[in-house]
């Protein structure tokens, strides 16, 4: 696969629109996974894949190979759903912007003694719409960096450079994001 | 043990953000203290409860989808390039014996062919056969059909482009919107020659916006601009041009 998709952006690079259909046949359906996460509609998920498969093909000459293909991809896509958000004028909520969930205090001991018991476990699919609700809840940039972090697995580095940040703010946006997702437990318990 | 923070443990989880002593520091901490690892535990629960959460999936059309429109709109980017599409493909042929100003030449050769067509089979036979007419009246609409898809589907990547671009990108744009403009016409001539009066009123609508793209320059104003953007999006054009596209693909299957 690593081979074929060398293979492919090199011949993409030169114009071969098969080639690049392949990549965007390979990855297309990863990057919605990816902006819906972060724009919460699926009409705004799949302009926003197709905004970023689109300017990927513009600037396929830009790639330069130091990170992934996949790597390289994922992060014009994020940029295309917060570029989604803001023209849906629903990207008002910045870093700026505190919530009681931000008080920067340990959260984790005053449950900490509870253990997951078989009826909790029960409750998977109750579990899941509360991590909906707790996700819509985080500002569009928290859940951002959460969605970098936790589900693409990239580096505070990347997170940062991606979204324009410093490490730091990066790392206080998945503090904040992990707060928030405490809520979607505590209801059950 | 209270020295490591809930943030800390956060990063732990991703051995992220931490250097190799303090990711030490907290594997003794954890190892040391029941009430830490009570803590860790429960990050751990919670994260991954989160991963329990599957992963949110298109519909099974998803790729196709992208794909049509974005190969419309690289095409429109660069109208050299081969598309990829069956019909495409198929008339690349003709398209390889044009000269660069494909669309608009193509177009006065289809509107040559459908003249010559439609009035050779009415006029000049002596005792026309009408299946013969038939047959080549239906050829004809299917040729005309092909190409004015093309030129939806390129007209379709513009007004994408003029919608989302930054304004160097909507200027960059105004050679090709000219060369649609040529072929707009020619097209919709040859959609009233053939008897198609609804394809031609579109083409006719889309000619003063296309116009206004060919005409676009550096130096047009960022309000004028931003006017053309409004009006493509009040006035649905672009999901007209898009569903003028879809009906004649449909045509296009059922004849075939």
């Amino acid at each position: 696969m690593a081979t074929d998709e060398v293979r492919w952006v090199a011949e993409a690079r030169r114009g071969d629109r098969n080639a690049f259909r392949r990549l965007v046949e390979a990855y297309s359906r990863a990057l919605f996974a990816l902006c819906l996460r972060i724009t919460r509609d699926s009409t705004m998920a799949e302009d926003a894949v197709q905004e970023a498969l689109f300017n990927a093909y513009r600037h396929l000459g830009d790639f330069d190979g130091r990170s992934s293909f996949k790597t390289w991809l994922h992060r014009i896509a994020v940029n295309a759903a917060l570029e989604q958000l803001r023209r849906n004028g629903k990207h008002g909520v910045t870093f700026s912007d505190a919530s009681p969930d931000d008080d920067g205090e340990d959260f984790l001991a005053s449950r900490a003694d509870e253990a997951p018991t078989p009826d909790r476990h029960a409750l998977g699919g109750e579990i899941g719409r509360q991590i909906e609700d707790q996700l819509a809840r985080m500002s569009t940039l928290e859940r951002t960096a959460f969605v970098m972090r936790h589900h693409e697995g990239q580096s505070l580095e990347t997170i940062a450079e991606t979204l324009s940040l410093n490490i730091s703010a990066s790392k206080q946006a998945i503090f904040r994001a992990v707060r928030k997702l405490r809520g979607a437990l505590e209801p059950l318990r | 043990m209270n020295t490591i923070s809930d943030n800390d443990l956060i990063l732990y989880f991703y051995r992220d953000g931490l250097d190799a002593a303090r990711i030490g520091e907290i594997d003794d901490a954890l190892f040391a203290s029941p009430d830490l690892r009570a803590r860790y535990t429960r990050l751990q629960q919670m994260l991954h409860a989160v991963d329990a959460d599957p992963a949110p999936e298109p519909d099974a059309q998803f790729n196709e989808r992208v794909w049509q429109r974005l190969d419309a709109r690289i095409a429109a980017l660069d109208p050299a390039a081969p598309a990829t599409g069956w019909r495409v493909r198929l008339f690349d042929t003709l398209h390889s014996l044009l000269v660069p100003r494909a669309a608009f030449a193509a177009a006065c050769m289809l509107l040559l062919a459908i003249g010559v067509g439609f009035y050779a089979g009415r006029s000049t036979a002596p005792q026309p056969d009408e299946i013969a007419q038939t047959r080549a009246n239906a050829m004809a609409t299917r040729v005309l059909d092909a190409y004015v898809a093309e030129h939806l589907r390129a007209t379709e990547g513009l007004l994408l482009t003029a919608v989302n671009s930054d304004d160097a990108g909507l200027v960059g744009n105004r050679d090709l919107a000219a060369s649609l403009v040529d072929s707009n016409r020619l097209y919709a001539q040859a959609a009233t020659r053939s008897g198609n009066a609804r394809l031609a009123d579109f083409l006719r609508q889309l000619e003063p916006v296309l116009l206004e793209l060919a005409n676009q320059s550096p130096d047009t104003s960022v309000q004028s601009i931003d006017g053309l953007r409004d009006y493509l999006k009040k006035t649905d054009l672009l999901f007209q041009v898009r569903a003028t596209q879809a009906r004649i693909d449909a045509t296009g299957k059922h004849s075939t």
